[in-house]
């Protein structure tokens, strides 16, 4: 399965769904569509060095919002937004990537969080998929 | 997964035009019924997205007394539906973090002139607006042009409005209307985490994006002559309305918190039927840091306001000179949790885009407004119409001293972009004379009037409920759009 991402309708909220055939590959294509959702249009082109990004949940789903949640940190606390994902570790209680970035010269406005809202990470056509919700 | 959000069909009971009530036995999870104050249009309204669900799923949290709730701007939002209101016992009842929501203490705040807008004028006003959008930075993550040191920070999560006064940035007689004099005195900084502290300490006087504005209005309609009298308004006068929260530090703060709740929850031996509902007992450990950590941000919004007060202030007075003060008619959260004493029980009330609206005989309603209520303020959509309401004593029996806290979201951002461009948007508002400052077309797009409900039936209905009273209804002049 070709990862892959969109968005749907939600009355106040942003809602992502995504799928890819591993959880590594849904991690690197969630941040994907999160970085270029926070880049609203504007050029997704990475400069500068990579750095490396992880982080350690309970389980999958929280894994996913607690990587989401981190992309959104680095986003707005260091103007650099994460776009190109090479995921080194993906276990169903820790993710570590190399991320490459775009310097922004304010933080990246819409979102404030991913949220836990009716989320799972649901083993569906050969690959993964989950839907997140975004509170904006 | 379902593109289209279904509503299943419920057993509901209209107990009057402005009420309608889903029994407990809907669903054998919940512990109470449901209640959505909606005339019979914003309930078919209410009903197509996933309020209701959300509302059910409320019902069934541990401790939760009376009614789950949501009032007529009420739409879905993520675990709680924005516009709910639900109540916990304190002794036995949880703590949400997502009950609140991401931006603690949202609130509004109402700032009064002594000008009439014919006195300021065409130039005047758009002079005083492009003032205004350069001294206050929007967007979501601009910083502030104050600068605090950490030590400061601190101290503003500690003790709020106070301590912007002692700073010079609030007048004495600022702090006697606002929200618990703009300072929580549970606030512990100490449950505001580092990140939290590095995400929005830097942000203290901004906007922020999304729904958030400064607008510069003006009185267009009196309903309630006595009670506009005791706030100091009067038709045609100019005000200045706020609209924002405790930004990057507040969010940071909630996601830390929903991580740690959700945690916690097995050993509390809570089960839930949506993991951002996470919640704590309120009197464990967990509840209460979580609980002195809101309040902290809560100052900090509290203090945000103060801050773009302090702004707006200095615009008016370069514009107007002695003649420009602002004068702190009320500023008032609608995300919020709140310790209150309702009849023999201590409740911890749950306010998730949904207004305090206290009547005039509750100890917490401001001295200067003891003949009138607490005042509601009720911000519209970008362009529509704001209210200013105040609270009934009544109001406390039927939904915990609560009412709406804006229009209400129809439509999602995609569809509200597909109706009008934002060009088209700042054209059809500059059209009706009000001056746009906004840096994002696709913001203005995405937050156009047509997006939202129509927010004089809101008000309506909240009004005739007898939640709160209307007093007066203001119209934009100027919009400076986060």
């Amino acid at each position: 399965m070709s990862p892959w991402h969109r968005w749907v309708d939600h009355t106040s909220e942003v809602q992502l769904q995504v799928g890819a055939e591993s959880l590594g590959g849904l991690a690197a294509e969630a941040g994907r569509a999160l970085g270029l959702l926070l880049l609203r249009g504007a050029a997704a082109e990475p400069a500068g060095p990579p750095r490396e990004l992880a982080v350690s949940s309970a389980d999958r789903e929280a894994l996913l919002v607690d990587w989401l949640n981190e992309i959104l940190f680095v986003a707005e606390t260091e103007l650099w937004v994460p776009v190109e994902f090479e995921l080194r570790e993906a276990s169903p209680i820790r993710l570590r990537g190399v991320v490459r970035g775009v310097p922004v010269e304010d933080a990246p406005s819409i979102v404030k969080a991913a949220t836990l809202h009716g989320l799972q990470v649901e083993e569906r056509e050969g690959g993964l998929q989950a839907e997140v919700i975004f509170d904006v | 997964m379902n593109e289209t959000p279904t509503t299943p069909t419920l057993p509901s009971v209209r107990l009057n035009a402005n009420l309608v009530e889903i029994p407990v036995s809907a669903r054998p999870d919940m512990r109470v019924p449901a209640r959505v104050w909606a005339d019979e249009e914003l309930w078919q309204q209410i009903s197509r997205d996933r309020t209701l669900p959300q509302l059910l799923n409320v019902a069934t949290l541990p401790g939760i007394t009376g009614s789950a709730q949501a009032m007529p701007d009420a739409h879905e939002g993520y675990g709680f539906p924005v516009g709910g209101v639900a109540a916990f016992r304190a002794r036995d009842g949880v703590i949400s973090p997502g009950g609140v929501g991401y931006d603690i203490n949202c609130g509004v705040r109402l700032l009064a002139s002594e000008v009439e807008a014919a006195e300021l004028g065409r130039s005047r006003l758009e002079g005083i607006v492009h003032d205004l959008a350069r001294s206050i930075p929007s967007g979501m993550g601009q910083g502030s042009h104050l600068r605090f040191a950490k030590t400061d920070l601190d101290r503003v999560l500690a003790e709020g409005c106070s301590y912007l006064a002692e700073r010079g940035l609030a007048l004495p007689e600022d702090l006697k209307t606002i929200e618990a004099q703009g300072s929580l005195a549970v606030a512990d900084p100490a449950g505001v985490s580092e990140r939290a502290k590095h995400r929005g300490g830097g942000q203290l006087g901004s906007i922020g994006s999304g729904n958030h504005f400064v607008e510069v209005q003006r009185v267009e309609t009196v309903f309630d002559l006595e009670a506009a009298e005791a706030l100091g308004l009067w038709v045609e006068q100019v005000v200045i309305l706020v609209h924002t929260g405790s930004r990057g530090l507040g969010h940071q703060v909630c996601t830390d918190w929903v991580r740690s709740m959700d945690a916690v929850m097995a050993r509390h031996g809570i089960q839930l039927p949506d993991r951002e509902l996470a919640c704590a007992p309120f009197e464990s450990p967990e509840g209460k840091k979580y609980f002195g950590a809101m309040c902290a941000a809560a100052n900090f919004a509290f203090s945000n306001r103060q801050a773009i007060t302090y702004a707006a202030r200095e615009v008016f007075r370069r514009a107007l000179g002695n003649g420009g003060h602002l004068r702190v008619v009320y500023d008032v959260a609608h995300n919020m949790a709140k310790l209150e004493r309702h009849g023999e029980e201590d409740l911890v009330v749950h306010r998730k885009g949904a207004t305090r609206a206290f009547g005039p005989s509750h100890p917490e309603t401001p001295e200067a407004y003891r003949r009138i209520g607490q005042p509601v303020l009720i911000p519209g959509s970008m362009g529509t119409a704001s209210y200013v309401l105040v609270g009934t004593d009544e109001g406390l029996g039927l939904s915990f001293g609560s009412t709406c806290h804006g229009a209400g979201r129809a439509m999602s951002r995609r569809a509200a972009k597909k109706i009008q461009s934002g060009s088209e948007v700042r054209k059809a508002l500059e059209d009706r004379g009000i001056i746009v400052r906004c840096a994002s077309a696709g913001e203005l797009a995405e937050e156009a009037p047509h997006a939202y409900k129509d927010v004089d039936r809101v008000v309506e209905v909240v009004h005739q409920a007898g939640l709160a009273r209307k007093v007066a209804r203001l119209v934009p002049l100027g919009v400076i759009k986060g």
